[in-house]
């Protein structure tokens, strides 16, 4: 239920914040209510907040928080909501906090190579200004210009080159972080702020990642830093079948190259999508039914060597080189689904515009083939349902040089214009679905956004099981009148329980 | 240079690459027009503006690989290297 926030509210925040930073316009709270992916859009004006708040600092966002919590007022954190599980959105009104105003470079630690930031700072923001030093953050999610260091905290998120860097709970050495009550702690590795391992105690770091903004907010963050690359390779391969892909991919992950930082196999479907809709339009001939692309990062001596090896590889595995302007155009091209007008077809192959959603999981190499086709039954079943689905294909990433297991993604278009409740109902069955496949296979259903929507986020108890009964404690334990974010996760049966 | 209307709205005349995609300018592809009729219509540009938004694209694309590491390596140097 939507709390009404009354006059002696927002004079307090005014009084805490400036008035010029609690904002009450619609168009204020719409845009921090929208997200790159559609929730039912047609039912919007249920996820609007109340109020925007724009902190900057740790000490403000603890005083918005005492302030809610007194008051029982929802707070959802929010950073550049570009993450598609919902996170950022509002479900019950309430204050939204944007962190946007605390975004400043603290430090920068060149004998310790780290840095400290804001958490309102995005990783294309820090690199423009420690590339000066030679070094780069690289932290490379699909949204890398636009999606910010606490969100990526709050989604505990992938990165496309974390094959060679880690990922964001690797990059990301401690932070400062708002409980729901107000209290600000320090979690990391052990106290201090730039310790990159440490047995002391409980590895609180990993429980205030990737909770969607329902244990607090993270307010401040040391990084670890690279030195930036001399070179980068991305070569992308052609392949006519999709098990010698599969094979060729797997080979290039397991060859332990140390600048290996990802590959990612493209299925038919995808394909299919690339020749037809894709911005970058990569025009292969029917025979050609997969891709892969690799990419290396490091000092151009190294890369070299290791470019050599890997194209030794996925030659004697039937690839076939696409070329340096289509490899090279479309590794570059990897963010853009963030900012391009995205289009696909209804069923009589007439252009509509639609949005970009997609399902993750987090799934084992020699379940691949099995996952894929189990997800494109689902995919089609939809698509002959309802015009409003186009099924955009799958993709699969490495997640480390072992290539054990991979982000496993289908894309799917959705026409928001015609969205309704009988299609958004067909959706959240669709994904109800395809995290049971995922379970099937002994995969995670999220490897990468979270997975608090309607639809997957059932089966979140049936994935974690005895571990979930622990999430209802710790969060009835750390944010006891449960404020922060609720009704993500199924969170509220913690409360329930008590009652 | 002057700007003559007719030859800049003018488009060069359509090769068709697949069933779904015509070329009008080299390495610039375009839905086939006949699939943008119904619900989405294709909007008249300049060809001054199409190049434009390509060189544009093209721009973008460098400056993010500039972004990640200081030069590209070639593949096909790499190739060539293996062959030898």
């Amino acid at each position: 239920m939507t709390v009404l926030l009354g006059d002696p509210v927002l004079e307090e925040l005014r009084q805490i914040l400036g008035p010029e930073h609690v904002l009450t316009g619609k168009a204020d709270r719409l845009n921090r209510a929208r997200v790159p992916a559609p929730f039912p859009v047609h039912r919007w004006a249920e996820r609007m907040p109340d109020l925007v708040v724009l902190p900057a600092s740790t000490e403000e966002v603890a005083e918005v928080l005492r302030l809610a919590n007194s008051l029982r007022i929802p707070v959802v954190p929010r950073d550049g909501g570009t993450g598609l599980t919902d996170g950022a959105v509002p479900l019950r009104g309430g204050i939204v906090v944007d962190v946007k105003r605390i975004n400043q470079i603290k430090e920068i630690d060149l004998d310790n190579r780290t840095c400290t930031v804001g958490t309102g700072i995005n990783a294309l923001k820090l690199n423009e200004v420690i590339a000066r030093h030679g070094l780069i953050y690289p932290d490379d999610p699909a949204s890398y210009p636009c999606s910010l260091v606490g969100g990526r905290i709050g989604t505990s998120g992938w990165s496309l080159i974390g094959s060679r860097y880690g990922h964001t709970r690797d990059l990301v050495l401690s932070f400062d972080h708002v409980l729901p009550t107000g209290r600000v702690i320090h979690v990391g590795d052990g106290i201090g702020r730039k310790i990159t391992k440490s047995s002391s105690g409980y590895q609180l770091k990993h429980l205030f990642m990737g909770h969607q903004g329902t244990l607090g907010i993270a307010t401040e963050a040391t990084l670890k830093l690279f030195p930036k690359p001399e070179a980068e390779l991305s070569p992308f391969w052609a392949f006519e079948d999709y098990d010698s892909a599969y094979r060729a991919v797997g080979a290039l992950a397991r060859a332990g190259v140390a600048t290996f930082a990802g590959a990612v196999l493209f299925d038919e479907w995808k394909v299919d999508y690339l020749r037809r809709d894709d911005e970058a339009y990569i025009p292969q001939p029917s025979s050609v039914k997969a891709l892969v692309c690799a990419a290396m990062y490091g000092y151009e001596d190294e890369v070299r060597a290791g470019g050599r090896r890997l194209l030794r590889i996925a030659r004697s595995l039937g690839a076939r080189y696409l070329g340096d302007e289509i490899s090279e155009g479309d590794w570059a091209a990897r963010h853009d689904r963030y900012a391009t007008p995205l289009h696909g077809r209804t069923r009589s192959g007439q252009v509509v515009p639609m949005s970009w959603h997609c399902e993750d999981a987090s799934i084992n190499y020699t379940n691949l083939p099995a996952v894929r086709l189990a997800w494109h039954e689902i995919a089609d079943r939809l698509r002959r349902e309802s015009d409003v689905f186009d099924d955009w294909g799958m993709f699969a990433y490495t997640n480390g040089a072992t290539g054990a297991d991979y982000l496993t993604e289908i894309d799917i278009g959705i026409w928001e214009q015609r969205l309704d409740d009988a299609a958004w109902e067909a959706w959240v069955r669709a994904k109800r679905d395809l995290a049971a496949v995922t379970l099937a296979h002994g995969g995670s259903i999220s490897a990468c956004h979270g997975s608090c929507r309607e639809g997957e986020v059932d089966l979140v108890p049936v994935e974690l099981g005895g571990g979930y009964d622990v999430m209802l404690d710790i969060k009835r334990a750390i944010d006891p009148n449960n404020i922060m974010n609720p009704g993500k996760y199924l969170l509220d049966q913690a409360y329930a329980e008590k009652s | 240079m002057k700007y003559r209307y007719q030859e800049e709205m003018s488009p060069p005349p359509p090769q068709r690459v697949t069933d779904v995609a015509i070329t009008r300018f080299e390495h610039v592809f375009e839905v086939e027009p006949g699939l943008m009729t119904d619900h989405v219509t294709q909007q008249t540009f300049p060809n001054w503006d199409t190049l434009r938004l390509v060189r544009s694209r093209a721009d973008h694309l460098a400056w993010m690989h500039r972004h990640f590491a200081d030069k590209v390596i070639s593949g096909e140097e790499l190739l060539h290297d293996l062959d030898e």
